[in-house]
């Protein structure tokens, strides 16, 4: 599978750390932790997720893929993801 | 590149990273170095004697040709209220790959397109060569591939085998 980085272009899954879905944010205090640490919705379609660029740019980044087909749709900063 | 392959170790040279600080545009930190702007994605930009190289959002790979004890201090002065800048001469070692079949050579072991229509002068991809972290620079003559200084000898050992099938 092929990820297309923002910043550097298409490459490998393997240059990756894959971190699953982006929709969780974590929590002020503990009510929600466990939901935001061990619960996960397993939508067949499009996701959003993170994947870490580990051996390129080193950075964050939110891809979205139908889980269905691994059809990439999109991918963009984290950073950005979240303004 | 009619050449004969030839590929050396460049020595003498001075590194550092260069990353913006919040709120700095790759113009501010281009225009305090004398350039319109630092690439902003992953090209390189030349200045006398000192080369920039895109590795990130906001981030480079600064190379002068010659170290100098005021290495990288001179940096700071140029740009360190715009920028956060740490010596990295120790951390990298540089290969210069150039002649007949460094393409080639190089293709063998990074999975990024080395054609010159998508990867020409001013190139730079942040990429693995046989397991080890690389930053791949293409210039007129050939190319420059940036090791973690300690993986240099593994290195050296998957171009030695590459070359003998070039
Ligand atoms: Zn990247």
């Amino acid at each position: 599978m092929r990820i297309p980085c923002p910043y550097c272009g298409e490459r490998n899954s393997g240059e990756f750390v894959y971190r699953g879905d982006a929709a969780p944010m974590r929590p002020e205090g503990a009510e929600g932790l466990f939901d935001y640490v061990y619960l996960r919705e397993n939508p067949a379609g499009p996701l959003r997720e993170h994947w870490y660029h580990a051996q390129g740019c080193r950075n964050w980044i939110e891809v979205t893929r139908d889980t269905r087909n691994h059809v990439i749709s999109g991918a963009i900063l984290a950073r950005e993801a979240r303004r | 590149m009619a050449e004969a392959l030839l590929i050396e170790q460049r020595k003498g040279l001075a590194l550092a990273s260069v990353m913006a600080r919040k709120g700095v545009s790759a113009q501010d930190l281009g225009k305090a170095f004398g350039l319109s702007a630092l690439p902003e994605g992953p090209r390189s930009a030349r200045i006398d004697s000192l080369s920039f190289w895109g590795t990130g959002p906001g981030t480079w790979l600064a190379i002068a040709d010659r170290f100098d004890p005021g290495w990288p201090q001179r940096l700071e002065q140029i740009a360190g209220r715009l920028a956060s800048i740490s010596d990295q001469t120790g951390s990298y070692a540089l290969f210069r790959l150039s002649g007949n079949g460094a393409r080639t050579l190089l293709q063998r072991g990074a999975a990024v397109d080395l054609d010159p229509q998508v990867f020409g002068p001013g190139s730079v991809a942040t990429t693995v060569i046989a397991h080890i972290g690389a930053i791949i620079h293409r210039d007129e003559a050939g190319y420059d591939v940036a090791v973690f200084r300690s993986y240099a000898e593994s290195f050296r050992d998957w171009y030695d085998s590459v070359a003998a099938t070039v």
